[in-house]
């Protein structure tokens, strides 16, 4: 009965062509560990969606219940108005993803790696050429384009990912923990690529624990213990609870006990 | 299809960035054709031997010396001390030690029959077990000998009526046992480069984290096996043919029957070790695991095979455990058509056990892992 | 200094226990290898099938083909053979043998005292091929003692047989083991180990931290040494349970030798490591180096004097041969150090010689 209603939801929602991402109770269960708890909301196309929330607290799995690569156990979801459990292949090809773990190969060249990536989205070699011509000049890595991936510094091969993962011009994002063991100035540089992605009207979700990178997402949900506890504009959140930065948010929601793993 | 290609090229360059996996890949069968079929002999030869001469006389010498000229013993020395001997098994000098008693030759020409001691290391009972064959067969020499020149000696004898065999060793006439290791190590070399390769590379993607990018990416689960499995059988196709090409250079032994049969059975063979590779894979979260999984396989594999033990000689529950093994049938199917030139319909049983051996696992392999994938 | 080493080995435990596949794989693999090898390896082949050409037809030449059938080793084809089949039978592996009886056997064994029969034998496995032919030598000489009513030799052999009189391989078998997985887990999992750490770019943060190089090596083999040290412990206690494989010598003689071997084989290990990028180079160099080695040149299962020369200067190199003398000698022989110092010396002289080697090349790699 709850399913059929869910998925009487979810037919009207996908009439709705102004949200990239929607979920309605997703819950994702671990044998006895619930990892994401009956999460619900909606992310509109255009918009840099945040997840904050510490270590464990469920951001991964729900992400990747959106890119396919987990079936939800109940509730409902839709990407780009695909659903999670009966299209993924669908939304895969609509999707760009970069997660926390470095995913290039190491020992192929930068243009082997955009060569290699582009061909398994699907592209012809003329547009892979195109785009590796347009990428490279755009990183300024024309005279690395056949460098080992391995010897490039950390904040490079970041860039260099997220680049791969828009080869194929998805329409939304989807980023995890993309800055991690970057340092800061090479963290705002790639927050600057992030706007510009969004501005050029793709969705961009991201996940996150540092809280100067939640300051930067238009709209953000905050995790704790597999549920979403608050969800909002960083600016709408602060005048709400009347403190100044989202750590100070952060740590009266969730308390003292995760301070630590929230890093400033 | 395209995306195949895409993957394809991937491995292969991966492959091929590095050189020690080159040399890891040709060097590897050389070494091994060189040291296996070197070593696995069971001839037995230069045995330290040392001698006790408590008789000296000239037919106790020339029974020490029908031991001095030929290969299989090497005399290290000539102990006078009798309560020596012990010594010198213990300490490892020699492997065996023989003591010719007091009067040899003059209870012989009496007819009293002495008896030689010989001490012998039992330890490697294989090669304990050859030698008394040895010693046999130079004793035999020797009493012949004596009957020669003593004919009185060996009247009874002479008188009997005497069975002689005279045996032909087909297929290899001298013996040589490299020629029936060798087409082994063929297998071998197959064996170990596909599963090894097969498990431990896609376990790689897993561990470094690649697989998890390929898997949001609209590519099919079967795509993604086949970007796997198809260079990984081409790199074992070469490997076939290099083992092939150093077996005729250096040991000068060719395929006898149909390359064609050769290669078509390969191709059956190799089905099963990338369905192994695959099944490893997905019972593996690091390389380390998948390493020892592979080895642990491989390991009963090879000695259940009949590579280097007959299975004729296990015993009847262990031979059956034998059927199981699908290196067993190429093991025989390779042996057969190198040095027999058997025709496939000779091989019928062994190929189609494989074939429905191959069919299983690979897509057994391949089923458990579109469902680890999910 | 030893805090940080305890860290190190502590990471290191839990990685080998979290595991829990290889740990399976690692206790088991050995126990089940005695058990195979065991039962396994028996010299004598049985149930040698043999085919008959008898174009005699006598009286004696059906008591030699049952002089054949009845002994243990071979049973009859039931059926003649044609001559023109013969290469058929071998193909399909029908038979091992053929006996071919000429016309005027019983006629030569009467007037010249002696007859020649035809043994024809499938050689393709030099092995098989002599065997079965030196048991058709036996079964020959059986057959004349029983024509002849048994004419005594002018002298015989007296062998005695030292330390296994049963000539039984489980007890060659098992010390040979041990060799080998001390070296398999020693040089293995250490070279693995390590390359591991560089591959998924752990070892990097730990070398930011203010360890030496010496604690990392040590940290990294310690829990190895252990894990092979219980190992050996292991398929000793199996053998000795299973099939009464004895421990005669010195067992703290033997665990110190133990002790030595494993030092040589992890810094093999080490040594690969330096070396190797990927962790299936370290495999293949590993076993290049040190496990084929092991196996085929050590006199682990075939004997260093019947190998050509070359391949016996390789054999004189390798740790494991030196171990595999003494391992035999203690366990076997009930020897000590006073027959085994030239062994234990090489074998240290060559440890300590890799050990200085591999560590001053690992910490080179780290600078």
């Amino acid at each position: 009965m709850q399913n059929d209603f869910a998925h009487e939801v979810a037919n009207q929602r996908q009439t709705d062509p102004d949200l990239a991402v929607s979920a309605r109770e997703l819950t994702k269960r671990f044998g006895r560990f619930t990892a994401v708890d009956g999460i619900s909301f909606d992310v509109r196309r255009g918009e840099i969606f945040g997840f904050l929330g510490a270590n464990g607290a469920g951001k991964t799995t729900a992400i990747r219940m959106f890119c396919g690569l987990l079936p939800p156990t109940a509730g409902e979801a839709q990407v780009a108005g695909y659903d999670v459990r009966t299209q993924p292949r669908m939304i895969k090809q609509t999707i760009g993803y970069m997660s926390q773990k470095f995913s290039l190969y190491e020992d192929l060249t930068v243009a082997q790696n955009i060569e290699f990536y582009g061909g398994i989205y699907g592209l012809t070699r003329p547009q892979i050429e195109h785009k590796t011509g347009l990428l490279l000049d755009e990183l300024n890595l024309r005279d690395r384009r056949d460098t080992l991936t391995q010897s490039l510094p950390l904040g490079w091969k970041q860039r260099l990912a997220l680049s791969v993962s828009l080869l194929h011009d998805p329409s939304i994002i989807f980023l995890d923990e993309p800055t991690g063991g970057v340092d800061p100035i090479s963290r705002r540089n790639f927050w600057r690529i992030i706007y510009e992605i969004a501005d050029s009207g793709k969705t961009v979700f991201v996940t996150t624990h540092y809280m100067d990178e939640a300051e930067y997402c238009g709209r953000l949900s905050i995790m704790y213990q597999g549920r979403i506890i608050e969800i909002g504009t960083p600016g709408g959140l602060k005048e709400k609870y009347g403190l100044d930065t989202m750590q100070d948010i952060f740590v009266h929601l969730v308390g003292g006990d995760t301070r630590k793993e929230a890093k400033q | 299809m395209q995306r195949i290609l895409y993957l394809v090229q991937k491995e292969f360059r991966q492959i091929f960035r590095d050189r020690s996996m080159i040399a890891a890949l040709f060097f590897v069968p050389f070494i091994q054709l060189v040291i296996l079929g070197n070593a696995i002999t069971t001839d037995v030869t230069n045995l330290d031997l040392i001698v006790t001469d408590l008789d000296r006389t000239p037919m106790s010498r020339t029974f020490i010396e029908r031991f001095t000229t030929t290969e299989y013993f090497n005399l290290v020395e000539v102990e006078e001390d009798y309560q020596a001997l012990r010594g010198h098994l213990d300490n490892g000098r020699a492997k065996l030690a023989i003591v010719i008693p007091k009067h040899f030759q003059r209870d012989i020409v009496t007819g009293r029959h002495p008896d030689v001691q010989a001490l012998v290391d039992g330890i490697d009972g294989n090669s304990a077990g050859v030698a008394l064959g040895y010693m046999a067969r130079i004793a035999e020499q020797h009493q012949a000998q004596i009957i020669r020149m003593d004919p009185m000696l060996g009247r009874p004898l002479r008188e009997a009526r005497i069975v002689h065999a005279e045996p032909r060793y087909w297929f290899n006439p001298e013996l040589e046992s490299e020629v029936y290791i060798i087409p082994g190590i063929v297998a071998l070399i197959l064996l170990i480069i596909t599963v090894f390769l097969t498990s431990m590379g896609i376990v790689r993607e897993k561990e470094i984290g690649t697989l998890e990018q390929l898997l949001v990416t609209p590519i099919r689960s079967m795509q993604l096996i086949l970007g796997k499995v198809i260079p990984f059988s081409i790199l074992g196709f070469v490997e076939i043919v290099v083992a092939m090409g150093f077996i005729y250079v250096i040991f000068g032994i060719g395929v006898e029957g149909s390359l064609w049969l050769l290669f078509g059975e390969s191709a059956i063979f190799i089905l099963t070790t990338l369905g192994v590779g695959i099944f490893i894979s997905t019972i593996s979260e690091t390389q380390q695991q998948a390493l020892f999984v592979g080895w642990f396989f491989m390991i009963f594999a090879i000695l259940l095979s009949g590579f280097f033990i007959p299975i004729a000689n296990m015993p009847d529950v262990i031979q059956y455990l034998t059927y199981f093994n699908p290196l067993r049938y190429f093991m025989v199917i390779l042996r057969e058509i190198y040095l027999k030139g058997t025709p496939l319909h000779y091989l019928l049983p062994e190929t189609l056990a494989m074939a429905g051996f191959g069919v299983a696992v690979f897509s057994a392999a391949v089923m458990r892992y579109r469902r680890i994938i999910k | 200094m030893r805090r940080r080493l305890m860290a190190i080995i502590r990471k290191e435990f839990i990685h080998i226990f979290r595991d829990w596949r290889t740990l399976l794989i690692i206790i088991l693999m050995p126990i089940l290898m005695i058990v195979l090898y065991g039962y396994a390896i028996t010299l004598d082949m049985r149930n040698i099938v043999f085919g008959v050409i008898d174009d005699a037809r006598t009286p004696d030449s059906r008591a030699l083909v049952d002089a054949f059938a009845e002994n243990g080793f071979f049973r009859t084809l039931p059926r003649d053979v044609r001559r023109n089949e013969m290469e058929s039978l071998f193909m399909r592996r029908d038979v091992h043998m053929v006996l071919v009886i000429p016309e005027d056997f019983s006629a030569d064994l009467t007037q010249n005292r002696s007859a020649v029969v035809q043994l024809i034998i499938d050689a393709s496995d030099s092995n098989v091929g002599t065997f079965v032919g030196n048991y058709a030598e036996q079964v020959l000489g059986i057959y004349n003692q029983r024509m002849n009513h048994a004419v005594p030799a002018l002298f015989e052999i007296a062998p005695r047989i030292f330390y296994n009189p049963d000539m039984n391989s489980t007890n060659f078998f098992v010390p040979g083991l041990v060799a080998l997985i001390l070296m398999l887990i020693s040089a293995l999992l250490t070279s693995i180990a390590i390359t591991r750490e560089k591959e998924t770019g752990t070892m990097e943060q730990i070398l930011v931290s203010p360890v030496h190089a010496r604690e990392i090596v040590l940290g990294k083999v310690l829990p190895y040494v252990l894990l092979g040290l219980v190992n050996a412990a292991l398929i000793l206690l199996s053998a000795w349970i299973l099939f009464d494989v004895p421990v005669r010598g010195s067992l703290a003689l033997l665990g110190l030798l133990s002790l030595v071997y494993v030092f040589v084989a992890l810094s093999f290990g080490l040594m690969i490591s330096t070396v190797a990028r990927t962790q299936l180079i370290a495999m293949f160099g590993t076993l290049m180096a040190t496990i084929l080695p092991t196996i085929m040149l050590s006199g682990f299962i075939f004997p260093i004097a019947s190998m050509p020369e070359l391949l016996r200067w390789i054999a004189n190199v390798l740790p494991a041969t030196y171990f595999l003398i003494i391992i035999r000698a203690i366990m076997l022989k009930g020897v000590g150090s006073a027959e085994l110092w030239p062994q234990a010396l090489i074998l240290s002289g060559i440890g300590t010689l890799l050990l200085t080697a591999a560590t001053r090349r690992f910490r080179m790699r780290l600078e």
